[in-house]
């Protein structure tokens, strides 16, 4: 318990993040709640249209659906290759015994370069004409048969534009997960090593548990990231082909500034706040389950 | 609860203020000759147009001469040339009322309804008081029209627009020019029979995609297709609809584009035609400098030829009417109008033809003759000379026609039926469906 001079300076150390925090993120949360009542093109006088824009969303919308299930999609790949790619390399990382730092830097760089550039990289990554790195890989290894387009046919695309977004991030959240792998108590693991744990045991029964608290914090950030997705899939096929890639931040950005409805627009954003909630809720229950078992 | 219940009450009134705050004000739309003194200051163009292209550097050094006369003038010049990034921002500013005195639009919906509004200067009454209107070019002024017939845009250049292609590679795959736009699948077919791409597309941005659709209802029904179909007065699913869903489909059947074109972009497709991958690309004379310069590879220079969009039978528009468009335009806000803006754009519309032309290219008027480069092929000369054989109707690009939701769904629908992804009955039903979902917002 703090005494309560020291409450008073925490308090009012809080008050200006606090206040900055209301007004960049809960007001504009607010403003796009209040938009969604109505029908506006930014120019027009604003229309109250009631739940009509919810409604037409839920129930009347291809387009906004097919976004969420690609978001979905996008979500799925993200994770596994962030969270699924990160666990692994820092496994692997706390058995090397030399070049740690190389391989560290190596997989963080991804993180530091810009989406734009990024974008651009990939898009010649997989192109087909003229002739990207994966296609040509693929016909160096004998597997000219997989040769296509990838970022125009519609069966590959989502995966396309999901891989750089996983790849980009991996480094990250290999850096957190590896600090905490290495936090767990070196005395634990000998004497369950001592007992006859083979190293999948070791993992499942001692280390996992263990880093549980910093695993929930980077799938909450990962999923968060994931469902705000948008420059990577935006620069690099603009939701394209036809809706084959479009994710709710990006139907929604085109709702606003291409379409010019923001009053819709902000109907999709204040669905993506919602289904923001729920994903961490959800985590946060199913991790307090499983660790609750 | 009740604390965030009025949280939100708060929000919802300052929003409302907001919303009111920006709404309204300026001169009327109609008052192009404002009295009173030339107070100079800075002015600031948004446009959409390349940094170092010639309309940026021509009005930087009109600029220039005007503030000699007029200490304290200056332009100020803030480009966005790519056109969605820009479409966004000048809509973003409109709403917040927040547009300079002078702003790139093409003849849209949405510019439509800012013209209505009173926000924009008449360009026709102002070309008209400055005594340059009878100088421009018919089809330049026309293009920058509203379907009533209203002008509320400068259009600053002029071009044509061809399809451009290889001798050799037509020799090659035993094929001659297309006569009729119902040839073009059959010479696709023979083309890649030769081992050769038919036509290089820029389908990264959609519009060189969307300019096909336009063609076979032009050529079958006229310019009124679309301003009918826009508002939901016609359908895909009349005859001249039907005709250009099967006839780009047939294109995709084809192959008449480049695998993968969905995600190339504009200067992947001009390489391919410029290196003798690709046998045609459909372009406008803006790309002249690379085309019929000695900046082209040597390899084909002497290969590359264009034809005119072809017509087909029973076509109700003539062989030398195509795609003519004069870009963007340039439109004047109302709101901040006033003596100096009048008296710079007096001086600046007046010296801009000459030096525009002087570039080597097509100006929007009739008053000045376009200078060849130097380094010019035959070609170059053969291009601008079609400018004098136009005929009265143009193809608008439905791009600047239908309203911004329809748009994005036929480019995204149109990408799907060439590739093969949807029949010609499923995207007819789906933008049938989608204008008569969205057109009634736009077209009241």
């Amino acid at each position: 318990m703090l005494p309560n001079r020291s409450r008073l300076s925490v308090l009012v150390f809080l008050l200006p993040p606090l206040l900055l925090y209301g007004v960049a993120v809960l007001f504009p949360i607010l403003q796009s709640l209040f938009l969604s009542f109505f029908s506006w093109n930014g120019i027009s006088d604003m229309e109250f249209v009631g739940f009509a824009n919810y409604v037409h969303m839920l129930s009347g919308d291809g387009v906004f659906w097919r976004s969420f299930f690609n978001a979905l999609g996008y979500l799925a790949i993200c994770l596994v290759l962030q969270l699924g790619g990160a666990l692994f390399v820092a496994s692997l990382l706390t058995s090397l015994r030399r070049g740690r730092e190389l391989v560290k830097t190596l997989y963080l760089l991804p993180a530091v370069i810009s989406t734009v550039a990024i974008a651009f990289l990939f898009v010649r990554i997989y192109s087909i004409d003229p002739v990207g790195l994966l296609n040509q890989v693929l016909g160096w290894i004998g597997l000219g048969a997989l040769e296509r387009p990838w970022l125009s046919d519609v069966n590959t695309v989502l995966a396309a534009v999901s891989a750089p977004e996983g790849w980009r991030f991996t480094g990250l959240y290999m850096l957190i997960i590896y600090a905490a792998l290495l936090a767990v108590p070196q005395e634990l693991e000998e004497a369950a090593r001592l007992d006859g744990a083979n190293r999948w045991q070791l993992f499942t029964k001692i280390r996992f548990p263990h880093i549980r608290p910093v695993w929930i914090t980077t799938t909450i950030m990962a999923t968060t990231y994931g469902l705000r997705g948008f420059d990577i899939p935006y620069l690099m096929t603009n939701g394209g082909p036809g809706q084959s890639s479009e994710l709710l931040t990006t139907y929604m950005y085109k709702t606003a500034f291409t379409s010019t409805d923001f009053g819709y627009a902000s109907t999709i954003s204040v669905f993506i706040v919602v289904e923001c909630l729920v994903a961490v809720g959800f985590i946060l229950l199913m991790l307090k389950r499983k660790a609750d078992a | 609860m009740k604390r965030l219940m009025r949280t939100a009450a708060v929000a919802a009134a300052v929003t409302l203020a907001l919303a009111a705050c920006g709404s309204g004000g300026g001169n009327p739309a109609a008052n192009v000759s404002p009295t009173g003194d030339i107070k100079p200051r800075q002015i600031s163009w948004l446009l959409s147009r390349p940094a170092d292209g010639a309309v940026i550097n021509i009005m930087k050094k009109i600029a220039d001469e005007y503030a000699q006369t007029h200490p304290g003038f200056s332009l100020n010049l803030i480009t966005t040339p790519d056109r969605p990034s820009y479409i966004q921002k000048y809509e973003t500013l409109a709403a917040a009322n927040k547009l300079p005195e002078l702003f790139d639009t093409d003849a849209t919906p949405f510019a439509q309804q800012l013209a209505k509004q009173g926000k924009m200067v008449d360009a026709g009454k102002l070309l008209k008081d400055l005594g340059l209107y009878d100088n421009f070019r018919p089809a330049a002024l026309d293009y920058q029209r509203f379907d009533d017939g209203s002008l509320y845009m400068v259009p600053m250049q002029f071009e044509l627009e061809f399809f451009w292609y290889n001798k050799a590679l037509f020799q090659k795959a035993g094929i001659t020019v297309p006569t009729s736009l119902d040839d073009l699948p059959a010479a696709c077919t023979a083309l890649r029979k030769a081992g050769i791409t038919p036509i290089a597309l820029d389908g990264q941005d959609q519009w060189p995609l969307e300019r096909y659709a336009a063609y076979q209802p032009f050529r079958q029904a006229g310019p009124d297709y679309v301003t009918s179909l826009k508002k939901n007065q016609a359908k895909f699913a009349d005859a001249p609809g039907q005709k250009t869903v099967n006839w780009l489909s047939s294109l995709g059947q084809s192959k008449c584009f480049s695998e993968g074109f969905s995600s190339q972009g504009y200067s992947d497709a001009q390489n391919q035609f410029t290196s003798g991958q690709a046998a045609m690309y459909n372009i406008g004379t803006w790309e002249l400098s690379s085309l019929a310069t000695d900046k082209l590879n040597p390899a084909v220079r002497n290969d590359v030829d264009f034809f005119t969009l072809p017509t087909t039978s029973g076509s109700v528009t003539a062989a030398n009417e195509y795609v003519s468009p004069s870009g963007i335009g340039m439109a004047v806000n109302a709101k901040t109008y006033d003596p100096l803006v009048a008296d710079f754009l007096k001086f600046a519309l007046t010296k801009y033809p000459a030096e525009y032309a002087a570039t080597g290219a097509l100006a929007p008027t009739t008053n000045v003759q376009t200078t060849i480069p130097a380094n010019a092929t035959p070609l170059y000369k053969k291009a601008l000379d079609k400018a004098t054989d136009l005929g009265t109707k143009q193809i608008m690009p439905w791009d600047t026609q239908l309203d911004p939701t329809s748009n994005t769904r036929l480019q995204q629908e149109l990408t799907l039926l060439v590739q093969g992804n949807v029949s010609p009955s499923e995207f007819t039903s789906t933008m049938d469906s989608t204008i008569a979902q969205n057109a009634p917002k736009f077209f009241k």
